[in-house]
C-alpha cells in the first residue's frame, strides 16, 4: 500500500507582506504539517508564526497582498489554485482576537455562520451546534451575545465555531494570551480532549510553552521567518531555547540541569533528590524586596458597581514607596474596576481611594495623571500622533510639564531612541507597549497602574519589562500591575492582593498565597511550576 | 412568532402612523401603547437605560419646536412623536435580531453580501461605542482633559485617530475571520426558518392599513 502523503506540504516557502523589498517574514520554510495530533509552532513575537498559519489556509496568498515564493499544498492541491471559501471546512483557523472573530448576535448563530456557509440542512446545523458546544462545554452560553463574554468564554466559542466543521486540521493562534489561569486550564483541557478524540488535528502557534509543549507530540520553532527546530518536544527542549526569545519551560530547565535525558515537561515529573535544592536554587525566582516607604496609595472600604451589580465590596489596602505589588484573580473579579478607581475613572459608590493624599472624587482624572499612570492593555487605544516622540510627549504638554530630557532617557532605558521618529500604529506589539510605558512615565508620575502588561509579549519583552518595574521601585516609585500572568507575578512582586468575589481574598507574599490551595481554588488560580518544584524541593530536603 | 419582514413592516406602519397623527390623545395613546408592550416584553430596565439618552434629544427638539412655532402644543407634540419614533424602533431591534432582518431579506432576494453589511453595521455600533469610551478613558489617564464639556472639543483627534484606526484594523480582521468561516462560499443555508405564513400577510396588511387610518382619524 503506497503511504498518505501529507495533508500540508510546505517546499522552499517564502511571504513577504507588501509590494516592495522589505524583509520577508517567512524564508526557505520545508514542512509537513497536518498529520500530527497536536503540533506546536513556537516562536518569539514576529517570527512568522500567523504568517505560517495563514499560508495553510489560503489567507496567504489570496486575502493579504505579497510576494509569496515556493508552494504550499493542501490535500495534495496546491493554495494558489485554492481560495480561502475553498478550504475553510478543511484547514480551521482561530485567531488571536477573539472580540475581531465574533460577528452574531449570539454563541450559537456563531457556531452555525460556517456550517451555514457549507450550504447544510437545518437540522444537520442543529445538531453540529449542539455537539460543538457540548464538545467545548458551552451548552448554556448558546443564547448569549458574544461580547458581553468573558475573554475564555469567547475563546471557547471560536474554538466551537471552527469544530462544528469537523475540519481535518484546526489552527489555534496564540490562544492562551489573555486568558486567566482557570480559562487556561479549560482550554488545555478542551484542546487534549479535541487531539485524543479524533479525526481533527492541532496547530497551535504559541511562545509560551510551558502550556503547550507537555500536551504536543511535535513542535517546531520559527525565529526570523526559518524554521530552526523540528521534533519531539523533549527533544527540541533538551536545547536551549533562549537564544530564540522563547523562555525554557521550567521543568525543561531543571531537567537539563540535574542531567535527565529525555527532559521531563512538567515539574511534577522531576525526580526530586536531597542535593537538587542547591542545584537547582538559581532557577527558581527570588521575590523583589518589599517596599517600606511612605504610603502613595490608600484604598479605604471601597464599594463599587457596574450595570447596577456590586463588583467590589469593602475593598482596602495601602501600597507604599518602592513596592511592586499585583493584583492577581479570575475574570470578572472586578480587577479592572479596582484599578480604574484609583485614576478616577470610575468613582467610588461608598469608601474613598487616596493617591499620593489627594480624593480621587475631587480631582478629575486627567489632573490625576501627574501622579498616576495607568498602562492600559491596548496601547492602540492611545495613540494618535504621527511620531512616537510626540506621542510620548502628550502627557507632559497636557500637563504643563517640561520633560525633554527625562523623556531622552526614558528612550534610552525602554530602547526606543532608534524608534522615536516612526509612526507608533506602525510598531511591533512589544513596541508599542514600550512606547505606552513610555507615555506614562513622561510625566513622571509616582505610582504605576499596568494592566495585562505581558499579554501576548515574548521572552524578551518580558524581561525588559521586568527590569523596568524593578528600577520604577528603585527610584522610590509604587507599582501595581493587574496579571494572570502569575509566573511574572511570583518574579516581579513582593506582594499579592487577591480579589475573590469582589473583597480581598488575600493580601501577602506570592509563596503564602500560593501555599493555600482551598484560596487558590476558591479565587480561580493556580500555583506556579516555580512555587511547585520549591514546594517539592523542600519536602525532599526535609526528607 | 412573526417573521422579521412582517414585523419591520409593522415597525414602519406605525412609525408612519406616529409622524402622520396630529391629534394630542393619539399621540399620547400611541405612546402609551409602546409602553404596554415594553412592559409585557419584560424589557423595562433595557428601555429605561435608552431613555436616558433619548429623552435629553427629544426635549430639545421639543423646544425647538416651540420656538420655531410659538406653540407649547406644538412643541410637547414633537417631543412626543420623536420618543414614539425612536421607541417603535428600539422594540423592533430589542426583538429582532440584525441577522434575522438581514437573512430574511436574502430569502426574498437580497444578496447575502449587501444585507451582511447591513446586519453587520448595526450590531457594531455598540462595540465602537466601547471602543470609544476606552479610548476617551485612555486619554483622561495621561492628561488630557476629556472629561464631558468645552474643553474636550478642542482634543477630538485625542479621540478620533485612535478610534478611526482601530475601526479600520477591527473591519480588516472581522473580514478575515469571516473570510476564514465561509462567507463568500455560494449556496448557503440558514439555520432559521424564513417564512412569511399567513399572519405575516395579515400583519403586513395591518401595517398598510395604519398609514390611511392616521391620515383619516388622527
Amino acid at each position: 500500500m503506497r503511504p498518505q502523503p501529507p495533508f500540508i506540504q510546505a517546499a522552499k516557502l517564502g511571504f513577504t507582506y507588501g509590494r516592495g523589498s522589505l524583509r520577508p517574514v517567512l524564508s526557505d520554510i520545508d514542512l509537513q504539517a497536518g498529520d500530527d495530533r497536536y503540533l506546536l509552532i513556537g516562536g518569539a513575537s514576529g517570527s512568522g508564526k500567523s504568517t505560517l498559519c495563514r499560508t495553510f489556509n489560503s489567507l496567504i496568498p489570496h486575502f493579504y497582498n505579497g510576494r509569496l515564493t515556493g508552494r504550499v499544498l493542501v490535500g495534495g492541491m496546491d493554495t494558489r489554485t485554492l481560495s480561502v471559501g475553498d478550504l475553510f471546512d478543511r484547514v480551521g483557523m482561530v485567531f488571536q482576537n477573539p472580540e475581531a472573530q465574533l460577528f452574531n448576535s449570539t454563541v450559537a448563530r456563531e457556531i452555525a455562520f460556517g456550517l451555514e456557509s457549507l450550504g447544510l440542512a437545518r437540522s444537520e446545523i442543529r445538531r453540529r451546534i449542539g455537539e460543538a458546544a457540548a464538545a467545548v462545554g458551552i451548552e448554556d452560553l448558546l443564547e448569549r451575545f458574544p461580547h458581553d463574554l468573558s475573554g475564555g468564554e469567547q475563546h471557547l466559542t471560536a474554538v466551537a465555531a471552527i469544530l462544528a466543521l469537523r475540519p481535518r486540521v484546526m489552527i489555534l493562534d496564540e490562544p492562551f494570551a489573555s486568558l486567566d489561569p482557570l480559562a487556561t486550564a479549560r482550554l488545555r483541557r478542551v484542546l487534549a480532549e479535541i487531539g485524543a478524540r479524533g479525526p481533527t488535528r492541532l496547530i497551535v502557534c504559541e511562545h509560551r510553552l510551558a502550556l503547550t509543549a507537555p500536551d504536543a507530540d511535535r513542535m517546531i520553532v520559527l525565529h526570523g521567518g526559518r524554521i530552526v527546530a523540528d521534533g519531539a518536544p523533549v527533544a527540541v527542549l533538551a536545547g536551549d531555547v533562549r537564544p530564540w526569545a522563547l523562555e525554557q519551560p521550567l521543568a525543561a530547565a531543571a531537567s537539563l540541569r540535574l542531567g535527565l535525558r529525555p527532559v521531563v515537561l512538567d515539574v511534577g515529573d522531576l525526580p526530586v533528590g536531597g542535593d537538587s535544592r542547591e542545584r537547582l536554587a538559581d532557577l527558581l525566582p527570588s521575590p523583589p524586596l518589599a517596599g517600606n516607604g511612605d504610603v502613595l496609595l490608600s484604598v479605604e472600604n471601597l464599594c463599587a458597581h457596574y450595570r447596577q451589580r456590586p463588583v467590589l465590596r469593602d475593598v482596602s489596602f495601602a501600597l507604599r514607596r518602592g513596592e511592586i505589588a499585583a493584583l492577581v484573580g479570575a475574570n470578572g473579579s472586578g480587577k479592572t474596576t479596582l484599578a480604574r478607581h484609583i485614576n478616577g475613572l470610575a468613582r467610588p459608590v461608598a469608601g474613598r481611594v487616596l493617591v499620593c493624599g489627594r480624593d480621587t472624587r475631587r480631582v478629575s482624572t486627567s489632573a490625576l495623571a501627574a501622579n498616576v499612570g495607568l498602562v492600559f492593555q491596548n496601547p492602540d487605544s492611545q495613540f494618535f500622533k504621527l511620531t512616537v516622540a510626540e506621542e510620548i510627549r502628550v502627557g507632559p504638554r497636557a500637563l504643563g510639564i517640561e520633560a525633554e530630557d527625562w523623556i531622552a532617557l526614558l528612550a534610552r532605558k525602554l530602547g526606543l531612541t532608534a524608534l522615536m521618529q516612526r509612526a507608533p500604529f506602525r510598531l511591533s506589539g512589544g513596541e508599542k507597549k514600550r512606547v505606552a510605558v513610555a507615555a506614562a512615565l513622561a510625566v513622571r508620575p509616582e505610582l504605576l497602574v499596568f494592566d495585562e502588561p505581558t499579554a501576548g509579549q515574548d521572552l524578551f519583552f518580558r524581561q525588559a519589562l521586568g527590569d523596568l518595574l524593578l528600577g520604577l521601585a528603585e527610584e522610590g516609585r509604587a507599582v501595581l500591575m493587574v496579571t494572570h500572568d502569575l509566573g511574572f507575578a511570583e518574579r516581579c512582586a513582593s506582594r499579592w492582593l487577591v480579589l475573590g468575589n469582589g473583597t480581598i481574598a488575600a493580601d501577602g507574599a506570592p509563596a503564602r498565597i500560593m501555599a493555600d490551595a482551598g484560596l487558590l481554588r476558591r479565587c480561580g488560580l493556580m500555583p506556579t511550576d516555580a512555587f511547585r518544584l520549591r514546594t517539592r524541593l523542600e519536602a525532599a530536603s526535609h526528607a | 412568532m412573526l417573521d422579521p419582514r412582517s414585523r419591520f413592516c409593522l415597525a414602519c406602519g406605525y412609525a408612519g402612523a406616529v409622524i402622520l397623527s396630529t391629534v394630542p390623545w393619539a399621540l399620547m395613546a400611541q405612546y402609551l401603547l409602546l409602553l404596554v408592550l415594553v412592559w409585557v416584553w419584560h424589557r423595562g430596565g433595557t428601555y429605561l437605560r435608552w431613555l436616558h439618552l433619548v429623552t435629553p434629544m427629544a426635549l430639545f427638539f421639543g423646544a425647538l419646536t416651540w420656538w420655531a412655532s410659538c406653540s407649547l402644543a406644538g412643541g410637547g407634540a414633537a417631543a412626543l412623536k420623536l420618543l414614539s419614533l425612536t421607541t417603535t424602533f428600539f422594540l423592533f431591534f430589542e426583538t429582532t435580531a440584525p441577522e434575522d432582518l438581514g437573512n430574511s431579506l436574502v430569502a426574498a432576494g437580497l444578496p447575502f453580501a449587501a444585507a451582511f453589511v447591513f446586519s453587520a453595521a448595526l450590531q457594531f455600533v455598540p462595540l465602537i461605542g466601547r471602543k470609544a469610551h476606552r479610548v476617551i478613558e485612555a486619554q483622561r489617564s495621561r492628561g488630557i482633559p476629556m472629561e464631558p464639556g468645552g474643553a474636550a472639543l478642542r482634543h477630538w483627534p485625542a479621540l478620533l485617530a485612535p478610534l478611526l484606526i482601530q475601526a479600520f484594523t477591527l473591519a480588516d480582521e472581522l473580514a478575515e475571520a469571516m473570510e476564514a468561516r465561509g462567507f463568500s462560499r455560494p449556496s448557503r443555508t440558514f439555520y432559521r426558518d424564513y417564512r412569511m405564513r399567513p399572519a405575516d400577510w395579515l400583519a403586513v396588511a395591518a401595517a398598510a392599513g395604519l398609514l390611511p387610518t392616521a391620515i383619516w382619524w388622527l
